[in-house]
């Protein structure tokens, strides 16, 4: 079996280095689409910091780059660009490698150990957002590495790693909350040492951008105060197109808060399955972030595999793939209806992030309800007894 | 709550689910039905289309007085005069011509050759108000689409541009162009002021094609031709005021080119045609007979082209000349863009619309009907429990890819080594498959996961035209509806049916038939050389969509319609599943 999980990662690595390599362009367009591009997460503008640096610019003061510094100083140090391709290729490798070992985690699950990686291989969200360059791949190499670990309860690792998706891109940060349930013993060390490794890249962030806390406000500040209004995936930015000035404040606070709300009452309630309730608050962090991007999308549906037992229960699954399918289909045709024919307007593609975030919001009510169903059952599913949810 | 929670106990209670999937084949046709009825019985119905009106108060057609008047007829006269003896020297040459007219009365010109060596003279009336930064365009090609000098249309656009040149108004810039034809080089031409030209005038706002054939004064009604290349409308509000003009000076209006005798019926009837006309030059724009408007498409400008008809009448042609003077009027009043509620319509009579909302269910419901056929195909038979993962799936899946790469490279071949009569001999071929290879058989899930993803890859396809080319989405949905009628081919009466089903839904054969049907411009096979040429010059992604949205899904339906034996699940997952459930 050893070969067949060999295989899968080889795959991975070499599916995202080809087309890195075949279709040279295919980059540039991906990462012009709103899909898979976001100001915090593009390449190009990861680029433009590679670019200041290297220059010895200021890297912060122009307003373009949103990238984490040391992040931009690992690109300039890699260089030429088949490099950082394999650099993206290797992330996305390693994090089909975690999935498979956290199926290991489950001694008792039906699924070889090789299907959610080969799954993750597939997926074609994540394969075109590690293509586009996208820096949630090491957001989300961040996130697995923090999950892996705190299953197989290496407690400095999963605290480190877990520091490190915070310093990459703030919300990741609340994961901080399920991880407790999974390494219950070691709350105080987990918190303490996620601390210092954040505040140590903090610091080594400040020392490297030329004593200067600007970087602050490019990277988190414009992940949490929403400055950046350019058209994503998201629920939030079409709010700030409309509404009166005065309002916007208290609705960047409400949007914060949102997405803070359902962290703990998920890590608390799902308190048993901790990998469940870390998945969940995921899946809530994807919906409710300021600037996601497919793949976002595509990295928390890699996770569905892993509840296999949950399947008999699942009500909207149909539905849920068919809105993805749209989703996926409609989105760019609706963005160029506004932006380049000039015949639709904001609200064709609006609409259009609405029905993703439809999407996404029934595989967590699915999985939600399932979980439920299957706790009222007593662990062993009783496919026959009906239920109405409401 | 508890209202739902009612309704959801009643719906269980009476097995409404299960009843609604055993008849999903007649659900499927019911759908279909409903989406052909909506758009040729419902909405040409009294109170389902509204009155046109103009949504941007700026733009106040006819309200100024039209001064291109009998004082200018004599200018034009001279002009026309000019170029009627152009008409035997080179264009190089007539165009250095012009192009010395228009520098006498301050018009900066140059020349644009495109890669066919053909070339474009233009000409910008640099706006004597305003920053410049936007402008109107006034175009009259050499060659209209019937290939007839466009003699009146040139003297016409040189005469205006003369007399607008006297007016202090202009707040946007006047950029006439004279192309050698309305096809490929008026496009080339625009193409290239949006990326290569070194004399712009700013973005264009709008633009009007002259098209007046012949050397005659006087003529007795004006058409107007408005539908662009992929599916793109200009506004409404640029129809509505060319149509309100037209009618103020108290010409006909004909929408596209529709007969005149046809032109004071107002009834029932007249209104669907009208319609299903619009519908046809929606879908075949650029296949079709090209009027000079469509060249503007892509590029946010508002187009449409004017074309006189009649060797005589009551009309002069400084009538004529009024309806681009008002036009341009209109346009230079505005200081934003077109309003943006009126780019998704159709017309039913020249003041008679209706707008998306109204008219979408129509393509949504044929849309939809594609769904439950490929859901039918997936729940209807005995293999509908095989897991999501299951052998038939990924072959369904692997099927679909390879029909993909199939037609994507039928696509690419045709438009390179242009036989369409190979084309249609093969699909008529391929299409007698079932009675071919009687004795070759195929396993039953497969056929039927086949014609699932085919089903369902139509129904995307579809979607994603709904709102980019309504009439597309339309057209094809109807042409490739008997598709889903196909069943396994058990019995020979099965098979001969599936044969003439796979005949009337071959994407080929049937827009073939269906556009001799329609169109007498497209006689013969004519049209498949229509369809490529507007893909390689113009653009136009019909061909393309034709290709690899429509002859996928039937290559498919095609291959599952080969005779099937029916198996017994023997899928290993299955059996653990059953077991499975059994020790729960």
């Amino acid at each position: 079996m050893f070969s067949r999980e060999l295989q899968v990662v080889v795959a991975c690595l070499g599916s995202r280095f080809g087309v890195s390599l075949v279709f040279p362009l295919l980059q540039q367009q991906l990462d012009k689409s709103v899909e898979f591009s976001t100001p915090v997460t593009s390449y190009r503008s990861l680029e433009e910091g590679v670019f200041l640096l290297r220059n010895d610019f200021p890297v912060y003061s122009g307003g373009v780059v949103h990238h984490a510094p040391l992040l931009v100083v690992l690109m300039s140090a890699l260089g030429n660009s088949a490099l950082t391709s394999l650099l993206y290729a290797c992330a996305d490798a390693l994090i089909a490698y975690q999935l498979i070992a956290m199926t290991r985690c489950f001694p008792k699950s039906k699924i070889p150990a090789w299907v959610p990686g080969a799954l993750y291989v597939i997926n074609p969200l994540v394969l075109l957002s590690s293509v586009s360059k996208s820096s949630v791949v090491f957001t989300n190499l961040a996130i697995t590495t923090a999950l892996l670990s705190a299953m197989q309860k290496r407690t400095l690792v999963a605290a480190a790693a877990i520091a490190m998706a915070g310093y990459l891109s703030l919300y990741p940060l609340l994961l901080l909350v399920p991880i407790f349930s999974l390494l219950p013993q070691e709350k105080l060390k987990v918190t303490f040492i996620c601390l210092i490794v954040l505040s140590g890249l903090l610091l080594s962030s400040y020392k490297i951008n030329n004593d200067d806390w600007n970087y602050l406000f490019s990277t988190y500040g414009v992940i949490s105060t929403f400055s950046k209004i350019i058209p994503n995936l998201g629920l939030w930015w079409y709010f700030f197109v409309e509404l009166f000035e005065m309002f916007i404040p208290f609705f960047k606070a409400v949007f914060n808060l949102f997405v803070v709300s359902c962290i703990i009452p998920f890590s608390l309630r799902f308190h048993d399955q901790p990998f469940y309730a870390f998945v969940l608050c995921l899946g809530w962090i994807t919906l409710t972030k300021s600037y996601p991007t497919l793949g976002d999308g595509g990295f928390l549906l890699s996770f569905v595999p892993f509840f296999q037992p949950l399947y008999g229960y699942f009500r909207y699954s149909v539905i849920s793939t068919l809105l993805f399918i749209h989703v996926i289909v409609l989105s760019p045709i609706f963005y160029h209806l506004w932006v380049d024919l000039g015949s639709g307007n904001s609200n064709f593609f609006y609409a259009i992030s609405l029905v993703y975030a439809l999407a996404v919001s029934t595989v967590l009510v699915d999985l939600v309800w399932a979980m439920l169903r299957i706790e009222y059952d007593n662990g062993t599913p009783n496919l026959n007894l009906k239920l109405t949810s409401i | 709550m508890a209202l739902i929670e009612k309704l959801q106990r009643r719906i269980i209670d009476l097995g409404l689910l299960p009843r609604l999937i055993a008849s999903l084949p007649r659900l499927s046709l019911v759908c279909a039905m409903v989406g052909i009825c909506w758009l040729t019985v419902f909405i040409p119905m009294e109170g389902q289309y509204r009155r046109t009106y103009i949504s941007e108060n700026a733009l106040m057609p006819s309200q100024a007085y039209s001064y291109f008047r009998e004082t200018e007829w004599n200018i034009l006269r001279g002009y026309r005069t000019q170029v009627q003896l152009l008409q035997s020297v080179g264009p190089h040459q007539r165009n250095e011509e012009i192009s010395a007219w228009l520098q006498e009365f301050g018009v900066k010109t140059a020349t644009f050759v495109n890669e066919e060596g053909k070339e474009t003279l233009y000409g910008i009336l640099n706006a004597p108000r305003g920053d410049g930064t936007e402008a109107m365009v006034l175009a009259a090609p050499w060659f209209n689409g019937d290939d007839e000098a466009n003699i009146g249309g040139t003297a016409l656009t040189i005469s205006l541009a003369r007399f607008f040149n006297r007016w202090p108004v202009w707040s946007k810039n006047i950029i006439l162009v004279f192309s050698e034809d309305a096809n490929a080089t008026l496009r080339s031409w625009v193409e290239a002021y949006h990326t290569s030209l070194d004399l712009t005038g700013g973005s264009i706002e709008s633009a009007v094609v002259l098209d007046y054939p012949g050397a005659n004064d006087f003529f007795k009604y004006v058409e107007i031709y408005y539908a662009g290349l992929n599916g793109e409308l200009p506004n409404l509000d640029m129809v509505n005021i060319a149509v309100h003009i037209t009618e103020h000076e108290g010409m006909k209006v004909s929408l596209n080119g529709i007969p005149e005798e046809q032109l004071d019926q107002d009834d029932f009837y007249s209104k669907l045609k009208t319609l299903m006309r619009g519908v046809k030059f929606m879908a075949l724009a650029g296949a079709r007979k090209v009027y000079g408007n469509e060249a503007f498409s892509g590029w946010r400008i508002q187009s449409i082209t004017l074309r006189a008809r009649g060797e005589e009448g009551p009309f002069d042609i400084t009538t004529f000349g009024r309806i681009p003077e008002a036009i341009f009027r209109s346009v230079n009043n505005l200081l934003e863009k077109f309003h943006q509620s009126f780019f998704f319509y159709l017309l039913l009579a020249p003041r008679y619309f209706v707008s998306i909302a109204t008219y979408l269910p129509a393509a949504i419901a044929l849309s939809v009907s594609f769904t439950l056929a490929s859901l039918n195909n997936l729940l209807n038979n005995s293999y509908s429990s095989a897991s999501l993962l299951s052998l038939y799936n990924i072959w369904g899946l692997l099927a679909l890819s390879v029909a993909l790469a199939i037609s994507y490279i039928i696509a690419q071949l045709l438009a390179y080594a242009q036989h369409p009569q190979l084309l249609v001999l093969s699909s008529f071929v391929v299409s007698f498959i079932p009675i071919l290879l009687k004795n070759v058989k195929i396993m039953a899930p497969f056929a039927y996961r086949c014609r699932a993803f085919a089903y369902l890859y139509l129904s995307i396809i579809l979607t994603s035209l709904l709102v980019v080319n309504f009439a597309l989405a339309f057209s094809i949905g109807t042409l490739a509806f008997p598709m889903t009628l196909v069943k396994n081919s058990v019995t020979s009466k099965l098979r001969l049916k599936n044969c003439l089903l796979l005949l009337l839904s071959n994407p080929f054969i049937s827009i073939w038939i269906f556009g001799n049907l329609v169109d007498d411009q497209l006689g013969g096979i004519q049209m498949f050389y229509g369809f490529i040429s507007a893909w390689k010059n113009l653009g136009c992604w019909t061909w393309f969509i034709i290709c690899i949205g429509w002859l996928p899904a039937w290559l498919l339906v095609a291959y599952s319609s080969i005779a099937t034996s029916s198996i017994s699940i023997v899928d290993e997952s299955q059996i653990e599943a059953v077991k499975h459930k059994k020790t729960l």
